[in-house]
């Protein structure tokens, strides 16, 4: 581990990210609210911050990162910029009274997950709110993909960085160099962002409130700018784009640039993307029905509260227009199940991801065929290709780490005296990067009330699923210590 | 410049890390899981898992879109077939492939001429023959290259402890000698690269790169206290592919040789062939059979089999026992740096050999030749100097070159002229650049045209 290397590289990571706050500042100044002192401060901050790492540890060439490296560039970098992105929501008070309280709203918010400390979001300044939606927007594609976009010195180790920020079962580069792969996924997020916010603002939103949502739909992340989320507009219009907006983010980038490439049967032909619709239309339907009578008196009333919630869960947004806390408890099973199911690989969407769901399922299944016969010669085929034993068993592993992980964390949160339903729902929504549990961190509720500590748990959870679990958790390992 | 490799192998591998070092497009096809991942857990390229003949995998590659397709997979068959499909599905595409059987070697031009439209085929193993001839013939050297039709030869030498000018400064040479020395274009020492000044010194133990005219190699070598010595005694270890075309070379000429191997049949097929050549069946680490041929008496001896492991330890044995000088086989390129420590001077490689080949096909504008130094930190490269270039014109002193790149020598019509500071390049000169990995990008675009030209 050459930690140098590691800390100049977080220390350049850092200062870039303190030039994203130039955005704000701009907001806050066109609003002209107080705001903007708070952000010259933490742009002060972070900067200096940055060169100082970089100036310190600058020198350290190197030609090629290892794996290790990577993670650990990418881990260090991530809580680097968690903490210098809760500067502006500390500085700026109000709600928030401890830093656990900024960096908890600042790590949910660039590793898109959207749970909130706030009470009152619509009392806060615009030029905040405007940073809240905009990390999560830096968040969902990825800040280390946006600055091997970027920035020319990472190529040497891009591939590493990009390895251990968008893990991936089954990788695909879209191009033969990482850089163009960083450079085309950041050209078609920017493009799908952009019709929505063109969307909205035709429904008539203004470019301001256009714009924050764009921020939080397209990373799946979830923040809104009124107390009430989505519903506040009220609007059947608003809705159905942003369901159709919180799908694609949901669905694997890569197709999307097979679709704008005129690839049309993109989505039809990739099987995990198939799996992934046909799963979001049945639990659309199972929850219709479920809500019909029970809560709404009209179908058309539970199809589209319906249709809307589980959107939002299975795509691990965590936007709300419904208290789902309220539905019956097959609904807020089924809303839990997509917690952790999440959306597909190569999304912006968190949660275990559709493609280790199905190999989950092939490989159950293919247990109980060589249980009816024994010497079958068999293979797990995704889109009609073999995966790999190996692929297969990392998979098996993650799965079990995630739920072993989200266990121990639960009690864990427990026994810091929050209760049942609270404490593995919030974890299972912040490993799962959606936002919204239930009980007392329902879609009414907030996590304002959570002890002190177990924010900090939380804090550590978001960062856990944002990164897939290994570029965290390999930290804990001993092994990765040892010289 | 997008360039498709068929192979994944040692040669694949190399190639493609280099190619995507200089910014290329690089794709990999393989059906080897396992060479695969090694690939993309390593190189910052795309990899595809597929055959590479099958039309799929090159239609998945991008075929169509490519430069370069490389075809230097371990089959000869496969990599034909893979060019024939490119040749059908892609015919702009320029195609190189690796063909080791002996049987192809007179068709080379008809291949490029007629389906399936080969641009160059490569044959390693004649290149390192062409090699070994030159390193026998060069009293001393490590490495050799040759440029301009074999007129300039770049040289590699270990210096030697006792040598008059070990321990001396480059601006002093000409003062020691009363007459200007070789351009020194480069210095390995403790295996880091050095491009020297004017104020560094050269020490013993140094390998020092320089560049000489094919005529005055031997009075130059003179200078490091290299000494000719004929090669009268050649003993050839391994009757491999590349052992009997070095044993069928050394027919002709009169060397006294003697090929050692363990297989009988291969002996046979040996001894059918070749007429003076000595053939021996046995164990070329079997001290007893070395000591019987006289191994002392040996000139050369020169390991060939197809284990690396068995060559280097034949090669140290044969030194211990009394043989002048050995040259090794050595594929593995994680055994290079190790060389020189345990006391093995000359290597070859046909692997190294093969991507020095590939590389200089794949080298833009008008770059003739480029060979690679030991252990790939440098290289050479021959280029001719476009009209429209920046180098043109300009005394070279006030060219803006990337650090780590050095004019080593100007051929001009039949001139080869040692540039200094004042000398400038004109159109249609060839001329010789050293340049480390880093430089060579930069070196590419300086050599193809002028920015903002078009």
């Amino acid at each position: 581990m050459r930690w140098r290397y590691i800390l100049n590289v977080v220390g350049i990571l850092t200062l870039f990210f303190g030039f994203t706050m130039l955005f704000p500042i701009a907001v806050g100044l066109y609003y002209n609210d107080q705001s903007v002192i708070p952000f010259l401060k933490s742009i002060g901050i972070t900067t200096f911050a940055g060169l100082l790492l970089h100036l310190c540890f600058r020198g350290s060439k190197v030609d090629t990162i290892t794996q290790r490296e990577g993670m650990a560039i990418v881990s260090i970098g991530w809580t680097t910029i968690g903490i210098f992105g809760a500067l502006p929501f500390y500085l700026a008070g109000g709600e928030f009274i401890t830093f656990a309280d900024a960096f908890f709203e600042s790590v949910s918010g660039v590793t898109t997950t959207g749970a909130s400390v706030l009470t009152n979001i619509e009392a806060i300044s615009k030029g905040i709110l405007f940073w809240r939606s905009f990390i999560q927007w830096l968040g969902g594609m990825g800040i280390i993909v946006l600055s091997i976009a970027i920035l020319p010195f990472l190529g040497v180790g891009g591939l590493q960085l990009y390895k251990a920020e968008v893990p991936s079962p089954v990788p695909d580069k879209l191009r033969p160099r990482i850089k163009d792969t960083a450079i085309l996924l950041w050209k078609v997020y920017a493009l799908i962002s952009l019709l929505e916010a063109i969307l909205l603002m035709i429904g008539g939103m203004s470019l301001y409130e256009a714009m924050c949502h764009t921020f939080t739909t397209m990373p799946t992340g979830g923040f809104s700018t009124k107390n009430a989320s989505i519903a506040h507009f009220d609007s059947v219009y608003f809705d159905s784009i942003i369901i159709i907006f919180m799908l694609l983010a949901g669905i694997n980038f890569s197709l999307h640039y097979q679709m704008l490439r005129g690839k049309t049967l993109a989505f039809w032909k990739d099987s995990e993307c198939r799996f992934f619709l046909g799963a979001v239309i049945l639990l659309i339907v199972v929850v219709t029905f479920n809500i019909y009578d029970t809560v709404y008196e009209s179908i058309f009333q539970a199809f589209r509260y319906g249709a809307f919630q589980v959107v939002s869960i299975i795509t691990t947004t965590g936007y709300a227009t419904a208290d789902f806390d309220q539905w019956p408890a097959m609904s807020r099973l089924i809303l839990l199940l997509c917690m952790f199911m999440g959306a597909s690989a190569g999304s912006t969407g968190g949660g275990m991801k559709f493609i280790r769901v199905m190999l989950y399922f092939k490989y159950c299944y293919k247990e109980l065929f060589s249980l009816i016969h024994p010497r079958a010669v068999t293979h797990i085929k995704i889109g009609g290709k073999v995966v790999p034993e190996d692929v297969t068993r990392s998979v098996l592993g993650f799965l079990g780490l995630y739920m072993g992980l989200f266990a121990l964390c639960s009690i864990v949160l427990a026994g810091m005296g929050v209760d049942f339903v609270t404490s593995f729902t919030a974890v299972a929504s912040a490993i799962g990067n959606v936002g919204p549990g239930f009980a007392n961190v329902g879609p009414a509720q907030n996590y304002a009330q959570m002890p002190y500590l177990g924010k900090w748990l939380l804090i550590w959870c978001m960062l856990l699923g944002r990164l897939e679990i290994y570029t965290i958790i390999i930290f804990l390992v001993p092994e990765f210590w040892r010289k | 410049m997008k360039v498709v490799i068929v192979g994944a192998g040692e040669v694949g591998f190399h190639v493609a890390s280099r190619l995507s070092h200089e910014n290329k497009d690089v794709v990999v096809i393989d059906k080897d899981s396992d060479a695969i991942r090694r690939i993309s857990d390593n190189i910052d390229v795309q990899v595809i898992l597929g055959s590479g003949s099958s039309p799929v995998s090159l239609e998945d590659a991008g075929i169509k879109e490519a430069e370069i397709l490389l075809a230097v997979t371990n089959s000869d068959e496969t990599n034909l077939v893979a060019c024939l499909v490119a040749n059908i599905i892609s015919p702009y595409t320029k195609k190189l492939a690796r063909i080791r059987n002996a049987d192809f070697d007179k068709y080379h031009a008809i291949f490029r001429d007629h389906a399936p439209h080969i641009d160059t085929l490569i044959n390693p193993e004649i290149e390192v023959v062409k090699t070994i001839d030159r390193l026998m013939n060069m009293p001393g050297a490590v490495d050799v290259g040759k440029f301009a039709n074999g007129r300039v030869k770049f040289i590699g030498i270990n210096l030697d402890k006792k040598a008059r000018l070990a321990g001396s400064r480059l601006d002093e040479i000409p003062v020691l000698l009363g007459k200007q020395g070789p351009l020194i274009a480069a210095v390995i020492r403790d295996e880091e690269l050095i491009i020297p000044g004017g104020d560094d010194r050269i020490l013993p133990g140094d390998l020092i790169y320089f560049i000489s005219e094919e005529d005055k190699i031997l009075d130059t070598l003179k200078i490091f206290d290299k000494y000719a010595e004929p090669v009268n005694r050649v003993l050839i270890v391994g009757g491999g592919r590349i052992g009997s075309r070095l044993a069928t070379l050394l027919d002709d000429k009169p060397v006294y040789t003697k090929i050692i191997e363990k297989n009988p049949d291969i002996c046979a097929r040996l001894a059918e062939k070749l007429n003076k050549v000595v053939v021996l069946h046995g164990d070329g680490s079997d001290q007893g059979l070395l000591n019987e041929e006289n191994i002392q008496e040996m000139d050369f001896v020169i390991t060939l089999t197809n284990d690396e492991e068995i060559n280097i330890l034949a090669s140290l044995l044969a030194k211990r026992m009394g043989a002048r000088k050995t040259i090794t086989k050595i594929s593995k390129f994680s055994y290079f740096p190790l060389m020189s420590m345990i006391g093995i001077e000359q290597v070859v490689s046909p692997r190294l050999s093969a991507i020095n080949t590939i590389l200089q096909h794949v080298r833009r504008g008008k770059v003739l030749s480029s060979i690679s130094i030991k252990g790939e930190q440098a290289e050479f490269m021959e280029a001719v100097a476009l009209e429209t270039s920046e180098i043109v014109g300009t005394p070279l002193k006030n060219i803006s070159f990337p650090k780590g790149a050095l004019v080593t020598s100007i051929i001009r019509n039949d001139n080869i002229i040692i540039p200094s500071g004042d000398s400038i390049i004109e159109p249609d000169d060839r001329i010789i650049i050293f340049a480390t990995r880093r430089a060579i990008p930069k070196i590419e675009k300086i050599l193809t045209v002028k920015l903002g030209y078009f």
